[in-house]
């Protein structure tokens, strides 16, 4: 009788069986190790998922020229929207819209990506900056908030060491003050913003830049320095607003591009220099970028050396640019002392990355990704040359960071 | 005496017994009486018939039973009771004439010690359908803590996600179909439009009969567009019953529900009613990150200091039962009301110290049955309700923010919000109207149809005392549902019967939605979506042997957008209006096997295999950055999962059981939507074929009983019953990208939960002990969102 019973058993005891198996074939330990031997490349990739979320995965490769970069089964895991830092040897993750954590991200010795530090704040940082070997600055700067807030962070263990708030009052009455560049030079911090509706996000005010300074290491409210002669510096979380040359002199840049977040233009872009030790803008100095491109407009910018940047121009002047588009773009290398830009060849017209610039300066070469028709890929800009070579294709919606550690 | 008094007391006289009248005015005559064993113990659900007449009663708690409207004439009254043998007495029936008739059963001696239970439950004969189905009876829980919650996460395929202790939200999930794909029902009414306060989190067990979990395609008569499935939770039907229940423990929780019915049998006239309360501090301790002067100093173990919870509701229900002209015709009224702080968003990033949220809710329902109205066969059944709930959300701090140590950080001069930058104090006003008729008709016992409307008319308005301009707010929100079935079962023998069935979904929605977001051309609009959409299927079962039962059934279906996946929930739900209807194809494929091996052993084997397609999957979004969630569209996705399980019975002494689910939901999609202007358009999606992100997909359940009867004392029972349950880690991104070793995860949980009862007098005094989470386990069913650990709490029950 126990037999037949058995026998009548079997088909119900197969499927639970079969849960079994199903769930025992599923396994998710087949990790591949990160590349063996230097992996000295560092890439945030961004995907997107179905959820319309965006996960950020920071790996580590070796090669960045051939095959495809890709983050299955490697990499540190952030999801949310992150803004990714090089500072030094570390990598700072800067948490946006509703992360207010910043993380540091390290290479170890053998090759692997660890996280250090865990800090966190009242609202995402705008920024995060260098001031001496040891300690960054990082600011806090929202357009629903009414406080300013900058912290001193220890480069070294990524904690925060002292914190200094300041009513927005101090620097507008407008609402509000977008965020677009913060440089530390010698005594002086300088914050860079634009004024653009929370609500509209039009921008009514275009006739002037504004730069706000802050004493260092003090970080007390001076003064805010104006300059009529271009328009506001920077655009909308470009964070390219200032850039600063081996002497300290800091320059701020001005495009009031449409594609990157301004509802007018009303001055021509242009280049303004507040030298080293001043706090205010030098007037002998003004790089008229509008007339050595035809019209055209600087949108990103990073520093190289000897007064050489490496920037991204809109291809399109003011008056033809699609909102927010933030291209379509062409890389140049940009001489500030003597106010010429060069194009690169070999590389296409393109559009950003994510709204900011994701690019690595090693040597002569400069690394960005471009996207195109089909697929992401590297490409390695001779800077000396201003040829540009194709790599690798990245597997990923954009690139955040693209670093070498 | 002057007139107008006379008059007065006339009208009182008349009223008091006009009811006693008509039924005496009627010819028909009654029989009533006692049953009990030789004993004398009273015999509870004994069938009492008259023979070859399909007229019976069964006998209640009492024993007792009584029949009426019985036509003059002769009769034969049949009793018979499993364990007991059957009896038959000859009765001569006058008009009007209202006969006693005690019973003495004599127990079947030879029968009770070989037991083969042919009888079905109400339980069983519901699991028997050609749906995946599975009905719970809540009767052997009713000394425990548990809620309709605790019942419902037992079964296979179900999953509940708790956010934390009492009052939290929950979302259910079965078979992977998560949020509202599953919908409830309240005696067959659908549950959305209860308001927060009446929920399966706070239902207690003594409301409650059974349960029913129909797995994948619903049947007609719930008339309901859920696509993953539907939950019936059947209340006490009886219709004499007080039962009282007080419970306390961890976390000063207190919870308290007092419920009963009166039925006269006279002239069908009945009350029924319940009353519960329920309140905790929810101050239990969780891990979390301590952060001093921005830097995340270590983590620790602090109490949650502001989560208190309390909640009660009034259920009130009057009119006939067992007429000629209805089975039942009930009006009634819910009164419900919550009040509840608001600790963290939908991650524990962030604790709030003022933010709460409270609502109120008054539901007057109508509710008519007949079954064999006008012609033998039809069926009719109609279900009506108004619900309105006001709702407040309060964010009115300024410059204040909490830490996790409870302690409050002032901003000076600041005037931002806690949680909204802005501050926010909302009022939500929803209205809502719902109604249901279901008949069937029984052609012949081979031929059947069934044919049901249901229609939901649902009305929001918003209004924020802090900023009475915010343009979404100056827009009517609406939303409409029909939904038509009409389905015929088709039972060629004993061994097969077949359901086939057509619904048609109309849906129309007002609302606003935002365009050309941050375009000189930006601006809010009212917008209204119609959407119509026809769904099918069938059910199938049969008996391979007597006992091996197989199902099989498949449905093309949608499902429309909740209010509140449409319209958000005021506070972390944040609306989209772009959500559309989700569609799927749903193949389930089951079998059961039930079998006794020497009389004592009875064992239930149980197994289904499920495979869907679906399309723009409704979606819950949470992000580990920020507090707020909404609701999107996947889509394309993937689900092919197992269950199984497995039910021990040895007398009625031992219980074992366990199940197991596996569910693997993949992205199916080819492309992603890029909308952030910068490279506008479709992308790759690099995560198709990927599992879900934040579902589970492996989950067990077990858990064992042993019950003693006369323990101590004659008429007492003592029963001592532990359950388990597992959930395997998962991860709450899509699960192949990133290292492993760093990947944001919901750990693998493992709790136990023990519960020993004592009933005395034959259950009507009961007391109950139980610890849950024994082993004080960190248990998250949400990223990052602790449950409560380990927690005692003592029972007091009276039954009458």
């Amino acid at each position: 009788m126990f037999s037949i019973n058995l026998k009548q058993l079997s088909l119900p005891l197969l499927s639970l069986f079969a849960a079994t198996v199903f769930t025992s074939c599923d396994n998710d330990d087949d990790t591949p190790s990160p590349a063996a031997g230097e992996s000295p490349f560092v890439l945030s990739l961004a995907v997107q998922g179905s959820d319309n979320t965006y996960t950020y995965y920071t790996v580590p490769f070796e090669d960045v020229m051939s095959g495809t970069l890709s983050a299955v089964g490697q990499g540190i895991e952030q999801p949310g929207y992150f803004d990714f830092r090089q500072i030094d040897n570390t990598i700072y993750s800067l948490g946006g819209l509703g992360d207010v954590n910043v993380v540091g991200i390290t290479q170890n010795e053998s090759g692997d990506l660890t996280q250090i530090g865990d800090v966190s704040f009242a609202n995402s940082l705008a920024d995060i900056v260098k001031a001496d070997d040891n300690t960054l600055v990082a600011l806090e700067l929202s357009s629903t908030s009414d406080v300013v807030r900058f912290h001193t962070i220890d480069a070294n263990t990524v904690r925060v060491t002292s914190t200094k708030q300041h009513p927005v009052s101090d620097i507008t009455d407008l609402s509000a003050p977008s965020y677009s560049g913060m440089q530390v030079s010698g005594d002086h911090l300088f914050v860079s913003y634009y004024i653009s509706d929370p609500t509209t996000y039009d921008t009514p005010y275009t006739d002037e830049a504004v730069v706000a300074v802050y004493s260092y290491p003090e970080l007390e409210f001076l003064q805010v320095i104006e300059d009529t002669r271009t328009g506001p510096i920077g655009g909308f979380n470009t964070k390219t607003g200032l850039i600063q040359d081996e002497q300290g002199d800091v320059y701020a840049v001005s495009h009031s591009n449409p594609a990157n977040g301004y509802s007018q233009t009303t001055k021509d872009g242009g280049i303004l220099r507040i030298n080293s030790g001043e706090m205010e803008f030098d007037q002998d100095y003004f790089f008229d970028v509008e007339e050595v491109t035809g019209g055209k407009n600087i949108s990103h910018l990073m520093y190289l050396g000897n007064g050489k940047a490496f920037a991204e121009i809109n291809t399109a002047d003011n008056a033809n640019q699609a909102r927010w588009s933030d291209g379509p773009l062409r890389s140049a290398i940009v001489d500030l002392y003597a106010k010429t830009v060069t194009y690169i060849d070999g590389l296409p017209e393109h559009s950003g990355s994510g709204r900011r610039l994701a690019a690595l300066h090693d040597g002569n070469y400069v690394y960005i990704t471009v996207p195109e028709a089909t697929a992401t890929y590297v490409y390695r800009i001779d800077v000396a040359n201003h040829t540009a070579t194709k790599g690798a294709e990245v597997e990923a919606n954009f690139v955040a960071g693209f670093f070498k550690l | 005496m002057n007139a107008p008094l006379t008059l007065v007391i006339g009208i009182l006289a008349f009223i008091c017994f006009s009811n006693r009248l008509w039924s005496q005015g009627l010819d028909g005559a009654s029989v009533y009486g006692k049953v009990s064993a030789t004993s004398g113990d009273a015999l509870v659900g004994v069938t009492v018939m008259l023979k070859n007449t399909g007229i019976g009663a069964v006998t209640n708690t009492e024993g007792r039973f009584q029949i009426s409207n019985i036509p003059a004439g002769s009769y034969v009254l049949q009793v018979s009771f499993v364990g007991f043998e059957a009896q038959e007495k000859t009765l001569q029936l006058k008009a009007a004439q209202k006969a006693e008739v005690d019973i003495n059963l004599k127990e079947d001696i030879a029968l009770l010690n070989e037991v083969e239970v042919t009888g079905k439950s109400l339980v069983r004969e519901v699991n028997e359908q050609p749906f995946t189905v599975t009905a719970i009876s809540a009767k052997d829980l009713y000394n425990s803590t548990s809620d309709a919650r605790d019942v419902l996460n037992r079964v296979s395929g179900v999953r509940i996600l708790e956010e934390g202790g009492l009052g939290s939200n929950l979302s259910f999930t079965l078979n992977g179909f998560s949020g509202d794909q599953v919908k409830f029902f309240l005696d067959g009414i659908p549950m959305d439009n209860f308001g927060s306060s009446l929920s399966i989190g706070n239902l207690p067990i003594n409301t409650i009969e059974r349960i029913e979990v129909y797995k994948g395609v619903v049947p007609v008569w719930l008339g309901t567009d859920a696509l993953g499935g539907a939950v019936n939770i059947i209340t006490n039907q009886k219709n004499n019953f007080l039962d009282a229940s007080y419970s306390f423990g961890s976390f000063n929780t207190h919870r308290a529900s007092l419920g009963g019915a009166y039925t006269n049998h006279n002239n069908g006239f009945t009350f029924r009613g319940s009353l519960n309360y329920n309140y905790s501090d929810n101050n239990y301790k969780v891990w979390v990150p301590i952060v001093a002067g921005s830097n995340v100093d270590g983590w620790t173990e602090v109490e949650r200091f502001h989560d208190r919870y309390q909640s009660g509701f009034v259920k009130l229900e009057t009119g006939w039962v067992d007429r000629k002209w209805a089975d039942n015709l009930l009006i009634g009224i819910i009164a419900s009301a919550n009040d509840q702080q608001v600790q963290t968003g939908t991650t524990m990033a962030r604790a709030y110290g003022g933010l709460t949220r409270n609502s109120q809710t008054l539901v007057p329902t109508l509710r008519y049955s007949k079954d064999n109205l006008f012609i033998k066969g039809l069926n009719v059944s109609l279900y009506s309700a108004y619900n309105n709930t006001k709702s407040v959300i309060a964010d009115t701090l300024k410059g204040v923010t909490y830490n996790w140590l409870g302690e409050a950080i002032y901003t000076p001069g600041s005037t931002n919000g806690e949680y909204i930058s802005a501050r926010t104090f909302t009022t939500m006003t929803d209205d809502e109207f719902t109604s249901q008729l279901n008949t069937g008709y029984v052609i012949t016992p081979k031929h059947s149809l069934a044919f049901n409307y249901s229609l939901s008319y649902f009305k929001r308005e918003i209004f924020d005392r802090e900023h009475p301009d915010k343009p979404e707010n100056q827009f009517p929100r609406s939303l409409t549902k029909q939904v038509v079935g009409l389905a015929y079962k088709f039972d060629p023998s004993k061994k097969w019967s077949t359901t086939l069935f057509g619904k048609l979904f109309l849906q129309k929605a007002e609302t606003s939605k935002q365009f050309d977001f941050a375009l000189p051309t930006q601006r809010t609009e009212a917008i209204e979506v119609t959407r119509n959409n026809v769904g099918y299927g069938f059910a199938s079962t049969y008996f391979l042997l007597p006992k091996l039962q197989l199902k099989a059934s498949y449905e093309h279906t949608y499902r429309m957008p909740l209010a509140t996946e449409f319209f958000g929930n005021g506070l972390f739900t944040q609306a989209n209006p772009d959500l559309g209807p989700e569609q799927s194809n749903n193949l389930n494929i089951g079998a059961a096997y039930q079998f006794t091996l020497r009389g004592d052993h009875h064992i239930n084997l149980e197994s289904s295999f499920i495979y869907r397609n679906s399309e723009d999957l409704i979606y819950q979004v949470v992000q580990v950055a920020s507090p707020e969630t909404y609701f999107d569209n996947l889509d394309e996705t993937r689900t092919l999962g197992v269950e199984g399980s497995i039910q021990y019975l040895w007398r009625e002494t031992l219980r074992l059981g366990g199940n197991i689910t596996y569910q693997n939901i993949t992205d199916q999609a080819d492309f992603i939507y890029n909308e952030s202007y910068t490279g506008t358009g479709y992308q790759r999606n690099f995560q198709k074929g990927y599992r879900l992100p934040n579902t589970p997909y492996l989950f067990a359940n077990a858990n064992a009983g042993l019950s003693f009867k006369d323990v101590g004392l004659q008429e007492s029972a003592l029963n001592l019953n532990y359950y388990y349950n597992f959930v395997e880690q998962y991860f709450l991104s899509w699960a192949e990208l990133g290292s492993t070793n760093n990947k944001k995860v919901i750990p693998r949980q493992a709790s136990h939960n023990l519960e020993l009862s004592y009933s005395l007098n034959e259950g009507k005094y009961n007391v109950a002990l139980e610890c849950r989470n024994l082993t004080d386990a960190r248990l998250y069913d949400r990223y990052y969102l602790q449950k409560p650990g380990r927690a005692f709490y003592v029972k007091l029950r009276y039954v009458l």
